[in-house]
């Protein structure tokens, strides 16, 4: 039992691990432009496919492949934000927040009609577990933990110590006192863009690795996604990989007393009485 | 120059699309065409397999439209997207119905789409063809106005049972997903499998929309079983097959050939795949109908699903003939198994047949998904399986029984 | 043709009962419901359940949609009580997912992914499928004029008032001596009460029912609706469910036009201008077609 108990805590943590990428960027566009853009789920998409041609039809590796999802797909959300969300925030956080399901619904279906519903795989090995005391970890998952941990702490480190992540967090905190300031908002919101939609994209392609990628990749992950960062904290970077691990142990444990197919259901419940206990998340809503 | 040029061309692709637009349907419809309506999921969680099961009906429209049609006239497809939800599915049969005046939609994947959809149906006097595998849906009060080509759950879980106690498998685990078929499936596998001395030593049901399923894995796999049953679709099968590989499991695996299809060897690296069994309804013997099919869509839009509508839109228009032109639902209804079964000459494709028909002769139709022959409720007598084995990212067929 | 169009006219009915329940939680009361469909399907099932299994008139059947789910609602206000409005977002995502989740396994009560068919309908079998669909429009109509005038009550009433003064500021009005929390769970009931009215309709019309109907697509067209036709403007809401359903049916027509295509590009392409009609709609008119207009008080 104890051991069973250990093995789903380490599945839980893999899980958690591939939302909390996603996540992050997530949590890092309402720190900065206060809504909640469920427009990452398409990014998260476009991420996947951009990987995949990478991978399979230019032949790269892995790691370049990230690189090009995460390049892709944040200048996809640059492009985006600039056309269709920017000119949209005047008139509140909620018509923004409906008119990014509306832009994903879009973009779902950009995807769609260039590359079909076929389903695809990335052209990378797939390694058995590795196996020790009678629990087994996989591979890949420790790599997405990395990934995870790495990109919460140079976004973490970016807000922190830089003079633009200073300024995103100026912006974050009083936009009326930054323009005073003199920092440019605009160029701050590109910037979170960029970075935050380009993270949605490698998540994008960590899923596809565990799974396989068609247009509704983003929008499966996207709840899950949106409760991991709302458990830890909205707006709170370290609160997204917190959340997200919490949501995926949560869910995990579930199955010592329930049926599998509620899980989901044991998601939401754990937010409920996150979020009544600590009504602004785990770690509160601070951005770093 | 070029400029120009292309510049005019453009400009008479687009007056001419104004013109073609401009004429309501009906009148661009060839004098007396036969309308048939397509509903297959190409958007949401069903749009991995509404694509090729429209493009086999295409297929076979336009061979018979190119042979002649339908005793003269063309047959026209109207296809509209169920979008996998009942919804959107109602709103569609609704214009392909009332608008269009279908005398068949053809091609319903999901139980609940069919399951709404069917009433429309019958009460309008519409016929339905579907894929759909729940058991419930031939029970429906359906006035004889529905088929299907899928086989139920009590048949499919008997063939199952079966092979895998011919594969020697002792110890059975079932994961499955969950739809309408995940249940009843288990029941009558564990009662198979116990009147051949084997045992269902585990079963899960899981939520299709999770990226991993390491945790369901490791329950069934704690009860040891020999031969695990994969009783899901595509996109949550690829995971399962994925985490399976990783978990180190090294037993038997069996899954849908609807599920495990060429799509998805070609998406998983070989080791992940191999060895898995899949068993689908299909023809006697090598058939020339499965054949031609596999020939037009290439061997990856071959899944089951696509041998099933490529049947569907074969049978539609052979009834069709049969009532001498009648083209309603009810002209099919009474026809559609005095083509489909019987004493007839053995006819393999829609062309063919209705040649025969045309000569006066009877016939009995075989597609390439099976002999087609139905109960009075509308499921699929007793067909013949096909049982392959996926090996090096292709699959080996093992044998028709 | 006519069919068709009266088909058509239902179902903008039920969007329209769909959008003017959403209203009065988010136009009216500034709380948002993300979990619509939630409720919607509860009350499909409450119905159905009852008017099937037991037999009870349609009447009936109706009416305990519209208190179960009043009582879903209520409960749902008073546990997110103190929660702020994104939060409250992903709370009622949950529940509809819990919903669909228990309707998808619980096969005593729902009878599972198999869904319920067999819905009775008023007068269904006993008439042609044509009359059936021009009764059953004339019943939706009914319910959405009497669903629009108690809206247009609550909104211009003095009760209308104070929901709009805790949407525009709670704290001023908690601090105004009214009790937010009261007012809160009373609006969130009444909402939920109409979306489960519209659920059982949607039940009663189409006679079968199952969780695979009441997804998150659902809820993003009504939203996309309320937004579209003006949040806050009872008028909006049900010209927006109009608008929806116009273009979702409108695109068909509109795609079948482009040659060369294949059709599963077609049906991107009519998803894809589905989304972006509506955001055109929001670039031009941010607050909707017909934005809330108030009087000044």
């Amino acid at each position: 039992m104890p051991r069973e108990i250990a093995q789903l805590l380490l599945n839980g943590l893999m899980a958690g691990t591939i939302l909390a990428v996603p996540a992050i960027g997530f949590t890092a566009i309402y720190a900065v432009l206060r809504f909640p853009n469920f427009a990452i789920a398409a990014h998260l998409t476009i991420g996947a496919f951009a990987g995949w041609l990478a991978n399979v039809s230019l032949g790269l590796p892995a790691a370049l492949a990230v690189g090009v999802a995460f390049v892709v797909a944040g200048l996809a959300g640059v492009l985006n934000d600039e056309l269709i969300l920017k000119p949209l925030r005047p008139a509140g956080a909620l018509t923004t927040a409906i008119a990014a399901v509306a832009l994903t619904l879009v973009l779902e279906n950009v995807v769609r009609f260039v590359f079909g519903n076929d389903l695809r795989g990335y052209d990378l090995p797939i390694r058995r577990d590795w196996q020790a005391a009678g629990l087994r970890i996989a591979p890949q998952q420790v790599h997405n933990f990395v990934i995870a941990v790495v990109a919460m702490a140079a976004v973490f480190l970016f807000l922190a110590f830089t003079r633009t992540g200073k300024a995103m967090r100026a912006v974050a905190d009083n936009p009326m006192l930054a323009s005073v300031k003199g920092i440019d908002a605009d160029r701050v919101a590109r910037l979170t863009n960029f970075v935050a939609m380009g993270l949605a994209g490698v998540g994008g392609v960590l899923v596809g690795l565990d799974t396989s990628i068609d247009p509704l990749t983003g929008f499966r992950v996207i709840l899950s996604v949106f409760a991991a960062a709302v458990v830890g904290g909205l707006g709170s970077i370290p609160g997204a990989v917190v959340g997200a691990l919490t949501i995926g142990v949560g869910e995990e444990l579930s199955l010592l007393v329930l049926a599998p197919a509620y899980r989901t259901v044991v998601g939401f419940a754990a937010i409920l009485v996150v979020l009544t206990l600590r009504p602004r998340g785990i770690l509160g809503e601070r951005a770093y | 120059m070029a400029q120009r040029l292309s510049r005019r061309a453009f400009l008479e692709v687009g007056v001419t699309s104004l013109a073609v637009a401009a004429v309501p349907t009906r009148v661009r419809a060839q004098a007396g065409a036969i309308r048939l309506g397509t509903l297959t999921p190409l958007t949401g969680s069903g749009g991995n397999y509404g694509p090729s099961m429209l493009k086999a009906m295409q297929w076979v429209a336009g061979e018979i439209n190119a042979a002649g049609g339908v005793l003269g006239r063309k047959l026209e497809l109207v296809s509209e997207d169920d979008q996998t939800n009942p919804e959107a599915g109602v709103r569609a049969a609704r214009k392909l119905i009332d608008l269009d005046k279908v005398a068949a939609i053809m091609g319903t994947w999901a139980s609940a789409v069919t399951t709404a959809v069917a009433p429309l149906c019958w009460e309008s006097k519409t016929f339905l063809t579907t894929v759909s595998g729940s058991d419930t849906i031939t029970l429906l009060p359906h006035q004889g106005y529905l088929v299907r080509t899928q086989p139920n759950t009590q048949l499919q879980g008997r063939k199952f049972a079966e092979f895998m106690v011919a594969q020697g498998s002792k110890r059975v685990g079932i994961l499955a997903v969950q739809a309408p078929f995940a249940l009843p499936t288990q029941k009558i596998v564990g009662e198979e499998l116990r009147k051949h001395g084997a045992e269902l030593v585990a079963a899960v049901v899981y939520d299709k929309d999770k990226t991993t399923f390491r945790s369901e894995i490791d329950q069934v796999l704690r009860a040891r079983p020999d031969m695990l049953y994969l009783n899901g679709y595509t996109p949550d099968v690829t995971i399962v097959l994925k985490d399976l590989y990783k978990a180190g499991y090294t037993g038997a695996k069996i899954a849908q050939a609807y599920a495990v299809n060429q799509k998805l060897l070609n998406a998983l690296p070989p080791e992940v795949t191999e060895g898995t069994f899949t068993i689908a309804p299909s023809p006697a013997i090598e058939s020339a109908a499965y054949k031609r099919l596999a020939q037009a869509l290439g061997n990856d839009d071959l899944d089951p699903y696509s041998c099933q509508t490529h049947d569907h839109i074969s049978l539609v228009a052979l009834a069709i003939a049969h009532a001498k032109g009648e083209s309603t639902g009810t002209a099919i209804r009474d026809h559609v198994r005095k083509i489909s079964q019987g004493s007839g000459a053995h006819v393999e494709s829609a062309v063919e047949g209705l040649k025969r028909l045309a000569q006066g002769k009877e016939i009995n139709f075989d597609g390439a998904s099976g002999p087609c022959d139905f109960n009075e409720i509308g499921d699929i007598l007793d067909t013949k399986f096909r049982y392959e084995q996926a090996e090096k990212g292709k699959f080996k067929l093992l044998k028709i029984a | 043709m006519e069919n068709y169009l009266v088909a058509m006219a239902v179902f903008a009915g039920l969007y329209a009962l769909l959008a003017l329940g959403l209203n009065v939680v988010w136009g009216m009361t500034g709380m948002i419901n993300l979990g619509l469909v939630g409720f919607f399907g509860l009350g499909a099932y409450a119905s159905a359940l009852l008017t099937r299994a037991h037999r009870a008139p349609i009447v009936l059947g109706l009416a305990a949609a519209a208190l179960v789910t009043a009582a879903a609602g209520a409960a749902m206000a008073l546990t997110t009580a103190r929660l702020r409005g994104d939060y409250l977002a992903i709370i009622t995502l949950g529940f509809s997912e819990v919903v669909r989740l228990v309707a998808s396994n619980e096969l005593w009560l729902t009878n599972g992914t198999d869904g319920i068919s067999g819905i009775p309908g008023p007068w269904r079998g006993r008439v042609t499928p044509q009359t059936f669909n021009v009764v059953y429009l004339a019943i939706v109509a009914l319910a959405v004029l009497a669903v629009f005038a108690l809206c247009q009550r609550i909104r211009s009433s003095p009760y209308g008032r104070v929901l709009r003064a805790i949407r525009d500021d709670d704290q001023v009005a908690a601090v105004a001596g009214k009790r937010v929390i009261v007012f809160k769970v009373q609006a969130f009931a009444v909402s939920a009460a109409i979306l489960g009215l519209a659920g059982a309709l949607w039940g009663h019309y189409t006679s079968f029912i199952a969780p695979d109907v009441f997804t998150p697509l659902v809820t993003i067209y009504v939203v996309l609706a309320l937004t579209a036709g003006g949040t806050g403007n009872n008028v909006g809401a049900v010209l927006g469910a109009a608008l929806v359903i116009f273009l979702m049916e409108a695109t068909r027509f509109a795609t079948g036009w482009v040659g060369m295509l294949k059709p599963v590009q077609v049906a991107a392409l009519r998803e894809a201008l589905i989304g972006g009609a509506l955001l055109v709609v929001l670039r031009v008119r941010p607050r909707g077609l017909l934005p809330e207009r108030l009087a000044r008080s």
